[in-house]
């Protein structure tokens, strides 16, 4: 293939109130190649794809597509110059469809004047459809797609319009292998049309599988920039966090006690006659398939969904929450698996997040205890590294990880009996994913209950002591961790037993 | 783009700085003009009182604005409840209720009406807009009917006292006024309520699944609303000695003006108790300034109207090069 590069990043330098996104960098993507660009949260990546796709506003830097300099002052410039992006966060219109989302911001095609051709749209999207080789309801908002639906409707967007360059950010969240398949085939397409994509993800398994060349960013700047070759995972991952890693997992601590809770019969619109139990400091794993009814299991046992039947027994006692509110007074606390959506208020302050669960306990006839709430609110930060100076300062403008420990110590001033976790990595870099689970473990050797649900199947394997497993909504196999490997759990997923 | 970090680092103070002080410095510079144009009307304590007391009962009214908004609601019918509660209580008095009772289920029937709205928009789902435009036609339909559409005369003399008695020489209006700033400011920073008033407005689905009563805090946001509506109203029925079925009208749109200037001043964005009395303020100034200097009451709204939208634009342009 050639070397010819298709975009060169000169000294690009950005900063935002007390922090340096990036500290000079340069980097360059060849034509014909798949890139890795890969860091912990916070180092940068997420403001480089920013900057070049005109949403965000560089203090200083140069680029150049094939040696010619262009400025990128809106997502107009960038895609006008051939950018493309596929981003982190999905941004779909909810109530439009699949069509008009992928168009959404390009030029509809017209007929008689300023109609739009909804026939010719059509046909476009399926172009694009077709060249992915998927299919999804074109008509139908997408707010009635299913969550890999969506996904892909997202990355279809990336090819409304013809590109050079395409930047896909984490874009294989939230598909199923079968999708991640497909979106790789796609990959591969594009190079062999001499096309360059930029892939972003923290699955480095992903990146050494589908990448030529990758670069490594550390605390908003270059670090490594090698072929894939002659990479590896550990290498990829001393580099990234700038030491070597010991193992992925902390060891575990204690061993469980006696039953904490116990549910039989559970069943709704998404789950069918679930039955297990959660002992006091142990590590369940809910094991299954995005869609299989486990993010809707965690949240009737937190009150957020009705149940249509079913008992549960918190410490041998009937426990029936029909809020959140009735679940956290009764011990039983969740993290959702939407951070900036479900977890937190990114527009208040730490304090204001880590103590917003706990107000009744930090209150005295409904006048707020500041100095509780300040020395409260520390120590459990500190119980979960969380590194911020300053409390004061909105959660937005804290790093993925770093949120995330916000979210835990929100649950940790609860000091919950059960504390159930739903994609607790998610978004979150190597690093502070060591200490997150670590932190999962300290919870648990304290005597609480934990259960956990993960698309990252060696996080279940890493973390939990035993695994029930749930097929589209029905519990298929209940095992000890011990007699697991990453194969038979996949095969457990599918709702198959190897004999 | 060839800036240097450092001076992106002082437009960025200085757009922070726009942001939290912008909206008094133009207060200032307003009262500025003003007293330059007309140093001896203008600026005198006697009119610098009048102003505040012209302003009491709109301070009043969007305080409890306020509260329904840093939720992310909106409430329009105010205006039909102030006018609804001067009426119905004007009417007890002459109907030979003590003026204390009759004040008392003035506020009950205010507040109460105000959690109507709440239990229509937090527990049935409508949205605050439509909900509120429901039942402010709804309510100043019933103060028409109750009133026959005519204005109520001949009040208790011992009612006067609210809207234009004084203590010492603070008038009994100012006074409650800055009682109800007090006490929503409390409520909003101190108490438990107040927090969870500000996550629901920042994140309702995080709130929810933090173990708020969302839909109970903004039930009570409402009841809020209604009770410093029916308050506004009272004093207002006061000060003029007489019930209007309309005399309300005005606070439905001032107050919500007066709550968007507040979200540009000091907090970014947020309605906060003390940006809506600048609001108020600045309206206050404006009716005030403008009418000294002669000019048609019609002309002020227009004037008032594009102030509105140049303190919003100036802000959200401050808030843009951060």
């Amino acid at each position: 293939m050639s070397e010819k590069q298709a975009l060169r990043i000169e000294n690009l330098k950005k900063s935002y109130p007390g922090v340096k996104a990036l500290k000079g960098v340069n980097v360059s993507f060849n034509e014909g190649e798949v890139h890795g660009l890969i860091g912990e949260n916070g180092a940068g990546k997420s403001t480089l794809i920013k900057i070049l796709a005109g949403i965000v506003k560089a203090d200083t830097g140069s680029f150049f597509i094939r040696d010619e300099e262009i400025t990128i002052r809106s997502s107009k410039d960038s895609s006008s110059n051939g950018l493309s992006f596929i981003h982190q966060e999905l941004n779909l219109v909810t109530y439009f469809n699949a069509m008009e989302n992928i168009f959404l911001g390009h030029s509809y095609p017209r007929r008689f004047g300023p109609l739009v051709d909804w026939k010719a749209l059509k046909k476009r999207t399926q172009k694009i459809t077709d060249t992915l080789q998927v299919s999804f309801p074109l008509d139908r908002p997408v707010s009635y797609l299913s969550a890999v639906d969506r996904a892909m409707v997202a990355i279809a967007r990336a090819f409304a319009v013809d590109g050079n360059v395409y930047f896909m950010d984490e874009p294989a969240t939230a598909l199923t292998d079968i999708e991640k398949e497909k979106l790789f085939s796609v990959i591969k397409n594009l190079k062999a049309q001499g096309k360059t994509v930029v892939y972003v993800s923290h699955n480095l398994d992903d990146v050494l599988q589908i990448t030529d060349r990758i670069t490594v960013m550390r605390d908003g700047a270059v670090v490594e920039c090698k072929k894939t070759s002659e990479m590896t995972k550990d290498t990829l991952i001393s580099s990234m966090i700038g030491k070597d890693l010991e193992s992925s997992f902390p060891k575990r601590l204690g061993s469980p006690a006696e039953t904490l809770l116990s549910v039989s019969h559970l069943s709704n619109s998404h789950i069918r006659d679930l039955s297990f139990s959660l002992r006091a400091g142990e590590i369940l794993g809910i094991g299954g398939l995005v869609g299989s009814g486990r993010t809707e299991l965690l949240e009737s046992i937190f009150g957020s969904r009705a149940l249509f039947s079913g008992e549960m027994l918190l410490e041998g006692d009937s426990y029936k929450p029909s809020s959140p509110k009735d679940a956290i007074a009764s011990g039983v606390v969740l993290v959702p698996e939407e951070r900036r959506k479900q977890g937190l208020v990114m527009s208040r302050s730490i304090f204001e997040n880590i103590s917003m669960m706990s107000l009744a306990d930090l209150s005295h006839g409904g006048l707020l205890d500041h100095q509780a709430i300040k020395e409260r609110s520390h120590e459990a930060g500190d119980k979960v590294r969380l590194k911020s100076a300053d409390y004061r300062n909105h959660v937005g403008t804290l790093s993925g990880g770093n949120q995330q420990k916000v979210v835990f110590a929100k649950t940790v001033l609860q000091q919950p009996k059960v504390l159930m976790l739903d994609e607790p990595s998610k978004g979150v870099d190597v690093g502070a994913r060591f200490e997150i689970y670590s932190i999962i473990q300290e919870l648990a050797a304290s005597g609480t209950g934990v259960i956990i649900v993960s698309s990252d199947f060696n996080e279940v394997l890493g973390l939990a002591d035993r695994i029930v497993f749930i097929k589209d909504g029905y519990q298929t196999f209940e095992k000890e961790n011990s007699d697991i490997d990453q194969e038979s759990y996949l095969n457990y997923c599918y709702g198959r037993e190897l004999s | 783009m060839k800036q240097t970090a450092l001076d992106n680092d002082k437009e960025k103070r200085t757009g922070a700085f726009i942001r939290t002080w912008g909206t008094l410095i133009g207060f200032l510079l307003l009262m500025t003009i003003f007293s330059a144009i007309r140093p001896d009307v203008f600026p005198s304590g006697r009119n610098l009182k009048n102003i505040i007391e012209q302003v009491a009962t709109l301070s009043i009214v969007a305080s409890g604005v306020t509260v329904v908004m840093i939720t992310g609601d909106f409430d329009l019918s105010v205006g039909a409840i102030a006018s609804l509660v001067g009426i119905v209580t004007a009417l007890l008095m002459k109907a030979g209720m003590g003026t204390f009772a009759s004040i008392l289920i003035g506020l009950t029937l205010g507040t109460s009406a105000g959690l109507l709205n709440g239990l229509i928009i937090a527990y049935g789902g409508l949205s605050a807009f439509v909900g509120t435009l429901a039942t402010m036609t709804a309510y100043s339909g019933a103060a028409l009917l109750i009133s026959k559409g005519t204005t109520v005369f001949g009040l208790p003399e011992n009612f006067r006292f609210l809207g234009q008695g004084s203590l010492g020489f603070l008038p009994i209006s100012v006074i409650i006024m800055l009682l109800t700033l007090l006490g929503i400011y409390i409520l909003l920073e101190q108490t438990t309520f107040g927090r969870r008033l500000y996550a629901i407005g920042g994140n309702e689905e995080a709130s929810f699944l933090s173990g708020i009563r969302t839909k109970q805090i903004r039930f009570i946001a409402f009841g809020i609303s209604g009770f410093f509506a029916s308050l506004g109203g009272i004093v207002l029925t006061s000060r003029l000695y007489s019930a209007h079925p309309q005399a309300g009208s005005p606070f439905m749109l001032n107050a919500a003006a007066a709550v968007f200037l507040g979200m540009t001043a000091f907090r970014e964005g947020e309605a906060n108790v003390w940006g809506t009395l600048l609001g108020v303020l600045i309206m206050g100034v404006m009716g005030n300034g403008l009418n000294i200097l002669g000019i048609n009451t019609y002309a002020q709204s227009i004037l008032t109207g594009v102030i509105i939208v140049l303190a919003v634009l100036l802000s959200s342009l401050a808030k843009k090069k951060a």
